[in-house]
């Protein structure tokens, strides 16, 4: 009987917010006429490119019970490095692998201060993100960073190449949270820490990997908006990490680690950019646009209380 | 177990069915929206939270549309954010508007929504800052540059000790800014002064730490020009703190209403005045003529004026 109980809760929990999303994507085709178009849900998936990218990168360190605030700087931060290997000439292949490596590398130090000093993820990473805004400032000063080779220009161009990429990110990832013991650890880490290093669990490394997968996104993200705006500047990304983590929680990913996976981020950074669409198309502004995106996270993160303290006192009972 | 499964892949069906019902249905009501004869123009303008001037443009954009006879819809922005910009514009093209007015946070990012639009027919104009692809149909702006040069001229006649200028700009590589940038620096240089320029990506918090910085560095600055109103007053702020007002003088652009009480204080010396009423009235009007199909302005270069203590009064609210 308890088993059957949280197989049903489960199951709970993986549909609702889909079901979220339907009911918003049905609300807004029937609100509005010019919603319902192939062209608009193109543009949904390539508007959710950026954020689904960068989010699932946050997915990985929020279920391993971790917290990565820097990565809108290092957003920007990898953006202006992207522009200023283009004015000292790089090919594009290399600027490319350079800015992921960039990325990756940013991702291992933020891990390596918070387990190699052992301070709070929040405080850590908040530091850091001060940091990569000032060196991305440094960077991209008196920069013009604009007009890239047209190899590059495709990159982010269009539908089917940005969606693909976002697609493969996802694909990845999700294969490293369900597939291998990278995943299986990150898990057990989220869940409990104490308990996973108790069990031989080397907690350290780990973080260490998953905070690089979170710079690397960040790096993704970042090569792909470049390449769709044809130019970068130093102030992008201000409050994208906010915008990511929100999306993530919508999925249903708990902030405090063990629970999630990249199928609910999907749906969340879905649920934040078709809203955003819905309410353009009926002529919302975006300041209530970001209200009721704020709304929703409050409503995600209460309706996950609410269920696990239902699931708590049913558990309890029986 | 059963149960949950059924219900729940009973409720997916249902909402698919509606979907796919809505997505059929869209043919017939993009006919009837097209059977209504209103036109609807979207404005996509750089944040009016952000500077009053974009608060005035978007009210002025407002009222020229309701004179008109046309619906705007406001998909400006919440942020100086060009992606989220680009996304605004590209959901206003998929909306089907009639046309567009794009106030550019940044004039580069528009190329593919462009192309878009373009092959939608859906008509598109920038004001305040041109955009350079081939479907912007009309623009209304400043003539920064002539303007920026008639302000140069302005700063060499009042400041008797040559000496540095630091200019606080927009974002390197944006074409209003470096006009700006490019007109009163071109006099200033033609007029032994040593010019300073450090683009400050129209953020008012990194003005005043960059004339912060500088002014510590170069203690012979005696021009500081602001590339748009809250930069000027940002830098103005920074020149008080120092206690070097009555060695520097501040310059600025856009003829803000904060600017203009601020000159009559006797602190900022000058500021271009941009009309910002004007250029909305003629980007809406030029839109809406194409729409209809007739002939009107493709191109309006508004000459900028100064704004000094001599005539401040004459220009505040």
């Amino acid at each position: 009987m308890p088993k059957k109980n949280s197989i049903a809760s489960r199951i709970k929990h993986e549909f609702q917010p889909l079901l979220g999303l339907l009911a918003i994507y049905v609300i807004f085709s029937i609100l509005s006429p010019t919603f319902r178009t192939l062209d608009t849900f193109k543009t949904i998936l390539t508007q959710a490119v950026i954020l689904g990218t960068l989010a699932t990168g946050s997915t990985i360190v929020l279920i391993s019970g971790g917290l990565d605030l820097s990565i809108g700087s290092l957003f920007g931060l990898i953006a202006v490095c992207t522009g200023r290997m283009y004015l000292f000439g790089v090919p594009t292949l290399l600027v490319v692998i350079l800015s992921l490596a960039v990325g990756a590398a940013c991702g291992a130090l933020n891990g390596a201060i918070i387990v190699g000093t052992e301070i709070p993820a929040f405080i850590g990473t908040l530091g850091m993100m001060k940091a990569y805004r000032g060196l991305a400032e440094l960077l991209g000063a008196n920069m013009d960073m604009s007009q890239f080779p047209e190899a590059f220009q495709m990159i982010g161009r269009g539908y089917l190449i940005p969606i693909s990429i976002m697609m493969a990110t996802f694909l990845l990832v999700y294969v490293i949270l369900s597939r291998t013991k990278l995943g299986f650890n990150c898990y057990a880490i989220g869940g409990s820490n104490e308990m996973a290093r108790r069990a031989g669990v080397p907690v350290k490394k780990y973080y260490l990997v998953y905070y690089t997968v979170g710079g690397l996104c960040a790096a993704v993200s970042a090569i792909i908006l470049a390449s769709r705006l044809n130019f970068t500047n130093s102030s992008w990304g201000v409050g994208l990490e906010l915008n990511a983590i929100g999306a993530v929680i919508i999925g249903g990913t708990s902030l405090t680690g063990g629970v999630g996976g990249i199928g609910r981020t999907v749906i969340g950074v879905l649920i934040v950019t078709t809203l955003n669409a819905g309410l353009s198309h009926l002529g919302v502004s975006s300041s209530w646009q970001r209200i009721s995106i704020g709304a929703v996270i409050i409503f995600a993160v209460w309706l996950d209380i609410m269920q696990r303290r239902r699931e708590a006192s049913g558990n309890t009972v029986l | 177990m059963k149960r949950m499964y059924k219900r729940a892949a009973l409720i997916l069906l249902v909402l698919l069915c509606i979907t796919g019902l809505a997505f059929a249905s869209s043919g017939k009501g993009q006919k009837e929206a097209a059977e209504e004869e209103e036109i609807v123009i979207a404005y996509s303008g750089f944040p009016g939270g952000l500077t009053p001037f974009w608060a005035q443009m978007a009210q002025y954009v407002k009222e020229e549309a309701d004179a008109q006879g046309v619906k705007l819809l406001d998909m400006s922005p919440t942020q100086a954010d060009a992606a989220m910009q680009k996304d605004s514009v590209d959901n206003a093209i998929n909306r089907g508007v009639d046309g567009i007015i794009i106030g550019a946070v940044d004039n580069r990012a528009f190329g593919e929504s462009l192309d878009n639009a373009a092959a939608k027919g859906i008509v598109c104009v920038a004001v305040d800052t041109a955009i350079d692809h081939p479907h912007i149909s009309a623009l209304a702006q400043t003539d920064n540059l002539s303007s920026a040069r008639l302000l140069g001229q302005y700063i060499v006649d009042h400041t008797p000790k040559k000496g540095k200028a630091l200019i606080l700009g927009g974002t390197l590589g944006h074409q209003t800014g470096d006009a700006r940038r490019d007109g009163v620096k071109q006099v200033l240089e033609a007029n032994a002064f040593e010019v300073i320029f450090r683009a400050c990506n129209w953020d008012d918090r990194l003005a005043y730490e960059t004339a912060i910085n500088e002014l510590g560095a170069h203690p012979d600055i005696v021009v500081v020009f602001g590339a748009w109103d809250p930069g000027a007053l940002a830098g103005l702020a920074a020149v008080k703190e120092k206690g070097l007002l009555d060695h520097i003088k501040v310059y600025g652009f856009d003829g803000l209403p904060p600017a203009i009480k601020s000159i009559q204080d006797g602190e900022l010396t000058a500021t271009v005045k941009q009309d910002n009423k004007q250029m909305a009235q003629v980007v809406v009007r030029s839109l809406v003529a194409q729409i209809k199909g007739q002939e009107t302005v493709k191109k309006l270069l508004i000459d900028g004026f100064v704004i000094d203590s001599s005539n401040a009064d004459e220009y505040a609210e």
